[in-house]
């Protein structure tokens, strides 16, 4: 039982994770209907970019701090908003250059565009950190007794953080004029320019908003995991973007409710014993989530949250 | 026309000097170019000196090889001279010289001097291919601000009588003459030049007198002979009925029959749209664009698929050691080739987005080496003898291509619902399933270690000449050639077949095809079936030429690396496609590695590369490359390298292929012929 209770909390913080690196995928899938394949890359860059500001401000893997104290709360702090910063500069930057030219191609043009911008990503951040795992720094946090289970602090506030997060994008998109700005770019781009919205404006800042929340996710998925390499924003991107399509590709709330349940799944599938698959759940879990996720489009063919908009002729 | 009046004389009048300059240097350029800069010259001789010094021990008296290399050479000057008959016939002299000499040079000097500096087939083809889209870019960029407009296409339709037959022939003799006479004179001032500076064996003259006098002779009746070629596609006058009837009865009934269907194609032409009777205008002779017509493009295409053909025994003299290796490394190009043409299916055609291809191929690989290897006793217990297995690699062929198509079936058919980027991803994720179930079964697959011995596949022997599967390459290449020419002929026969138009529909709309009564279930699962038969063809050849097989060799990088050949090449277009995977697996396989030979030597202008960025090489940089490639030409020229007429015409609407403006016949008021054939639905 409280092996399953660890996983289960385990798997919730995982999934945060997952759900704000879904949430960039689906937010600039809503607004112009695009697989952003590099989004995983660029988080990817955001992993490095948080080793790299904390080695400069001496906060190394090698050499790990003893004890929490404030100044690296604060060095922390500005690891998460330099993260946060670049991956947001270099997602506008990455529309403007290999997008915008293409948003009135064929579809296939624009998803083509990407899977390139992916590719090079993958070998800038080969090239900056070679072609091996890089260790986070590894935070002097304890864990707290909850219940029956031991429940390491990292877990809970990888959850807390996602969850501000989420929150707050979901009070932007819904409060504010530049979230209904957003939205009306997504419902008709046209329509909205006639209206006055800065349409190329109001994609760039999807794009910032969306890349940056993967800085975030990036800066997170340091403090709770133990390392990072080139390939892994194409991975742990793959599968968030599955959360994103399983919630209902272009629709925020149905994106964080994918990637919490596709981070439950993740977890959960490593209770599955050897019995049932050679080698236990464990070696399998990309396979299960991926076969999840194509019975679910075989059942909802837009996902669990999304309409089911009837096409138009 | 400039032939008005019929040239009787050998030399040129005025109005046809200009036409035959164009021409006659935008062949024989590239020609001296191959023969001199190139291999041409030396291959003469060595044919020539190994047949007058059969003493001299240092020469290659094979001779197999050198009746295959007299026939490559016949051939090539041979068409060479052909060509520039059918080119004179066939040009309707609108276009300016410079812009022919231009592209000639871009399109055939480059990739000969190329070849004479690296020496290095696959290299020079990709670095070619770079220059040519540079040049290309930079055409189109000159054009536009000289505010260049090209001649109205239609106007190019001519009909041309009899007399003007006679007068085309004649023209393309001159043409073959002039260019036997020319290229006599160049080769003959370039021996003496060799012999007075003692590099010309002294026997070999007897050679060079011959030649002088043969080459103007063969000129005649080769440019008369391309000639014929272009006056193939000329449109016939409308004789009208009674004067085919009277003509009928002295020319048989043929005649009239030729006759009546060379007008119908008339009007057929002037009744299509304009953008389309453009681009058929172009093999209507005489047309703006004779380089590009059907005609020259059947010259090409013989010329190429000799090469190719003869290549193994032609390797060693034009590139010197390392045959081996470098026939091996395209066998392996061929199941790239096999795999993009299968993905060109389910993507270029049918239009579904597959981003997990590669686990089809997966899939055809394991099904020859768990049946062809030691493996299959751990599966069944029985004892695999390679001597008698080996004979089932060819009944595997198809039944591993069979399975494959089934297993594209049954992945395809959950997808049946999904929409564009729902599908993309679905297919990305058995992309990755598929490896994980292969490496993670590991009682039947042997897990990461894969499986190892696989066979090669067995032939008879004629006598005692046996091929040699398992040390020598060349047999594969002869297979894969073979395996290519089929899946060629599969794929133009599937594009032309009813199923076929039934996969564009869909591309094009799936509703409106749905709505014309297309039934999507059958046609998009055959789409995904007929799409991994071709990779379970290419996976069972890519098993048992490697003899080993691992799950760690097959990921999503890979169906990328297929996607991007497809759309480098060109999406649903065959030609375009061979070209990709030609250019996708020149750079991959080839030109980086040189690259990294290049750069860890010191000496080497790119050694600074390595020092200036910590663990840098090229190769690491793969992906780079291939990145930016992509962006680049999903923004400059996202039809491909090469484009299907159709998706041309769909992506450039109211502009050509040279981004030209053209005259839409949409322009035209309501009522006016052009309009109307315009809105008629083709």
């Amino acid at each position: 039982m409280a092996t399953f209770l660890n996983l289960l909390i385990v798997g919730l913080a995982t999934g945060a994770i997952y759900a704000l690196i879904a949430l960039g995928y689906t937010m600039v899938y809503g607004i112009i209907e695009l697989i952003n394949f590099a989004h995983g890359d660029i988080f990817t860059l955001g992993t490095f970019v948080t080793i790299a500001i904390l080695s400069m401000l001496g906060v190394t893997a090698a050499n790990p701090p003893s004890t929490m104290s404030w100044v690296l709360v604060s060095e922390l702090a500005l690891a998460c908003i330099g993260s946060f910063l670049f991956c947001a500069v270099l997602g506008v930057l990455i529309e403007r250059v290999a997008y915008r030219p293409l948003r009135n191609a064929p579809r296939l043009a624009p998803l083509i565009s990407a899977i390139g911008v992916s590719l090079v990503l993958q070998d800038v951040g080969k090239l900056w950190f070679g072609n091996t795992n890089v260790s986070f720094v590894s935070l002097p946090i304890g864990s707290v007794q909850m219940g029956p289970v031991n429940v390491d602090v990292i877990n809970i506030f990888v959850l807390v953080v996602a969850i501000i997060l989420m929150a707050g994008l979901q009070l932007l998109v819904t409060r504010t004029r530049i979230g209904r700005a957003m939205r009306a770019v997504a419902q008709d781009r046209d329509a909205a320019a006639l209206m006055g919205v800065n349409v190329n404006l109001i994609i760039g800042v999807t794009f910032f908003i969306g890349a940056g929340l993967a800085g975030a996710a990036a800066f997170i998925y340091s403090l709770k995991f133990p390392n990072t390499y080139f390939y892994l924003g194409f991975e742990q991107g793959l599968i968030a973007f599955t959360a994103a399509v399983l919630g209902g590709i272009g629709n925020l709330v149905g994106a964080m409710f994918g990637g919490l349940i596709i981070g439950l799944i993740y977890s959960l599938v490593t209770l599955i014993p050897a019995t049932v698959l050679p080698h236990g759940g464990n070696a399998w879990n990309k396979a299960v989530i991926f076969a999840i996720l194509i019975l679910i489009l075989v059942f909802r063919p837009s996902g669990l949250f999304g309409q089911n908009t009837p096409e138009k002729v | 026309m400039a032939v008005s009046e019929s040239p009787r004389k050998l030399l040129p009048n005025t109005e046809t000097r200009k036409l035959l300059l164009k021409w006659l240097v935008a062949v024989l350029v590239p020609v001296c170019v191959f023969t001199y800069v190139w291999v041409g010259e030396q291959m003469v001789n060595g044919v020539w000196l190994s047949l007058l010094y059969p003493d001299v021990t240092s020469l290659d008296h094979d001779p197999w090889s050198l009746i295959i290399q007299s026939l490559f050479l016949l051939l090539v000057y041979g068409s060479a001279i052909a060509l520039s008959g059918y080119l004179v016939a066939a040009d309707s002299g609108r276009r300016n010289m410079l812009e022919v000499w231009f592209d000639v040079a871009f399109a055939t000097v480059v990739p000969l001097v190329l070849l004479a500096v690296t020496s290095n087939l696959l290299i020079s083809i990709g670095l070619a291919v770079v220059v040519w889209g540079i040049y290309l870019f930079v055409r189109t960029r000159i054009r536009r601000a000289r505010h260049y407009t090209p001649p109205a296409p239609l106007a190019s339709l001519h009909v041309i009588d009899d007399k003007e037959r006679g007068a085309l022939l004649r023209l393309a003799q001159q043409a073959g003459l002039w260019f036997g006479i020319i290229f006599a004179v160049i080769t003959l001032v370039a021996d003496i030049i060799f012999f007075a500076t003692d590099q010309l064996a002294p026997l070999l003259l007897i050679w060079v007198a011959v030649r002088t006098v043969l080459l103007p002779v063969a000129g005649y009746f080769l440019g008369r002979l391309g000639g014929r070629m272009a006056l193939r596609y000329t449109v016939a006058p409308d004789a009208g009925i009674e004067v085919a009837q009277s003509e009928g009865a002295q020319r048989g009934r043929m005649g009239w029959r030729g006759n009546a269907r060379k007008v119908s194609r008339e009007e057929q032409l002037q009744s299509l749209s304009a953008s389309r009777a453009s681009e058929e205008a172009r093999d209507v002779v005489p047309n703006d664009k004779p380089l590009q017509s059907r005609g020259a493009t059947r010259i090409y295409l013989m010329l190429l698929m000799t090469f190719v053909v003869l290549y193994p025994i032609l390797d060693p003299i034009l590139f010197g050691s390392g045959t081996k290796g470098r026939i091996t490394s395209y066998g392996d190009l061929g199941f790239y080739v096999i795999l993009a043409l299968g993905l060109n299916i389910v993507v270029g055609f049918a239009g579904l987005l597959d981003l997990g291809y590669v686990a089809f191929f997966v899939i055809g690989t394991y099904a020859w080496s768990m049946v062809g290897s030691p493996q299959f006793y751990v599966l069944t217990g029985m004892i695999a003898r390679p001597e008698i297995f080996s004979w089932f690699f060819w009944p595997m062929l198809i039944i591993a291509a069979l399975l494959t198509a089934l297993w594209g079936v049954l992945l395809g058919a959950p997808t049946l619902r999904l929409r564009g980027d729902y599908l993309a991803i679905v297919t990305l994720g058995f992309g990755e399933i598929i490896p994980i179930v292969f490496t993670q079964m590991d009682k039947y697959t042997n897990g990461t270690d894969g499986i190892a011995g696989v066979y090669p596949p067995a032939t008879p022997c004629i006598g005692s000449f046996c091929l040699n599967w398992s040390n020598s390459p060349t047999p594969y290449y002869y297979l894969i050639l073979i395996l290519i020419g089929v899946c060629i002929f599969a794929n133009v026969r599937l594009r032309d077949s009813r199923m076929g138009r039934a996969w564009i529909a869909i591309r094009e709309d799936e509703i409106a095809a749905a709505s014309s009564g297309i039934n999507l279930v059958n046609t998009k699962l055959f789409a995904f079936a007929a799409g991994a038969f071709f990779a379970g063809i290419a996976g069972v050849y890519h098993a048992a030429k490697l003899g080993t097989v691992a799950p760690g060799d097959f990921n999503s990088t890979d169906s990328i690396i297929y996607l991007a050949m497809v759309v480098i090449g060109g999406l649903g277009s065959i030609p375009g496609v061979l070209v990709g995977a030609v250019v996708v697996y020149a750079i991959n396989l080839l030109i980086l590695n040189q690259l990294d030979t290049y750069a860890s030597d010191p000496s080497n202008f790119l050694h600074f590369l390595p020092q200036l960025i910590h663990n840098f090489t090229f190769s690491n940089v793969r992906n780079l490359l291939f990145g930016i490639i992509l962006i680049v030409i999903m923004i400059f020229r996202p039809e491909g390298l090469i484009p299907s007429a159709r998706r041309r015409r769909e992506l450039h609407h109211t502009t050509n292929e040279d981004e030209e403006a053209e005259p839409s016949a949409l322009d035209q008021p309501p009522g006016t012929p052009e309009f109307e054939a315009e809105m008629k639905v083709e």
